[in-house]
């Protein structure tokens, strides 16, 4: 299997990102093919997933916000969920190819570069103009390098962050395996099912949160 | 080889502290605001995790800096 990828040069993790991918894409196609008024079944179970998202995002961003850039939140969070659970499988560490793709730098950099540009490109697009970059020269002048600083950093700690939390946490449950194989890795497995969770959704809130204070304040939209 | 093994512990041991610190204080404060007015409950949560992320992304850069030494070793 690994020389096989490695042939056709693809890593581990770039194979479970587009097997991810494709699942999501299928998944979406086959809820959303009849759509009914009545869901039943499956429409049932992602119309109600979505739609919590959908309320706690709109308490974050605001009515408006959330209406427009709803879609791009939703997918980083869906994406992320779906990558820090698939190195929960069993012998995930141990059958190549079966990565999490969020354990290298190299996925959470590129979602974090994508969340970055979003968020110029919204504040922008949103004050009508270059009166985004106003917020660089706000409350004083001389703060600007500062400022300039502050808004470079943002991708900085969100790639860090992601793959920090997944690649130690990896790290750690194969130590632990090599410590004890039986019964310990148990717990830091338990443990990665919550932080998996809040990992991704912190990922996304923070990328709703940096969009949200890219805008002008809702009454002026 | 010894100091680097030294500074990779002390790296991430050091880089915990902070934030450890930290994040009790923020917890506590959060849960006494839930008791107090449990109908606020989930947005202080909300917030809580928040805070938690940032102050949780120090000790990521501490546990990062301890990887990067100890794949010198």
């Amino acid at each position: 299997m690994t020389e096989f990828l490695e042939k056709v040069g693809l890593t581990s993790q770039m194979f479970t990102s587009i097997i991810i991918t494709i699942v999501l894409c299928v998944l979406a196609i086959i809820a959303g093919k009849r759509i009914q008024t009545i869901p039943s079944g499956f429409q049932n179970i992602v119309e109600m997933s979505i739609e919590k998202l959908y309320g706690f995002f709109e308490g974050v961003m605001g009515k408006y916000l959330c209406k427009k850039y709803f879609p791009l939140i939703a997918t980083f969070f869906i994406y992320i969920l779906f990558s820090n659970y698939i190195g929960l499988l069993p012998a995930a560490g141990h059958v190549p190819g079966l990565a999490a793709p969020t354990s290298t730098v190299n996925c959470t950099a590129a979602m974090a570069l994508v969340a970055f540009i979003a968020m110029i490109g919204i504040g922008i697009y949103e004050h009508h103009g270059l009166g985004y970059f106003k917020h660089w020269f706000e409350p004083f002048v001389f703060l600007f390098p500062l400022m300039v600083l502050e808004d470079l950093v943002k991708p900085v700690s969100l790639t860090l962050r992601l793959y920090g939390n997944v690649f130690g946490e990896e790290t750690v449950a194969t130590a632990f395996f090599n410590m004890v194989p039986i019964g310990l890795p148990v717990i830091m497995q338990l443990l990665a099912v919550l932080m998996s969770l809040i990992q991704a959704f912190v990922f996304a809130l923070l990328a709703a949160i940096y969009i949200t204070e890219a805008c002008p304040e809702e009454e002026h939209l | 080889m010894g100091l680097v093994a030294l500074g990779a512990a002390l790296a991430i041991g050091l880089a915990c502290i902070g934030p450890g610190v930290g994040q009790g204080l923020a917890a506590a404060k959060a849960l006494e605001g839930m008791a107090r007015q449990p109908e606020v409950a989930g947005m202080l949560r909300t917030n809580m995790i928040l805070a938690f992320a940032f102050m949780e992304s120090l000790a990521i850069y501490g546990l990062l800096l301890a990887f990067l030494l100890y794949a010198k070793l």
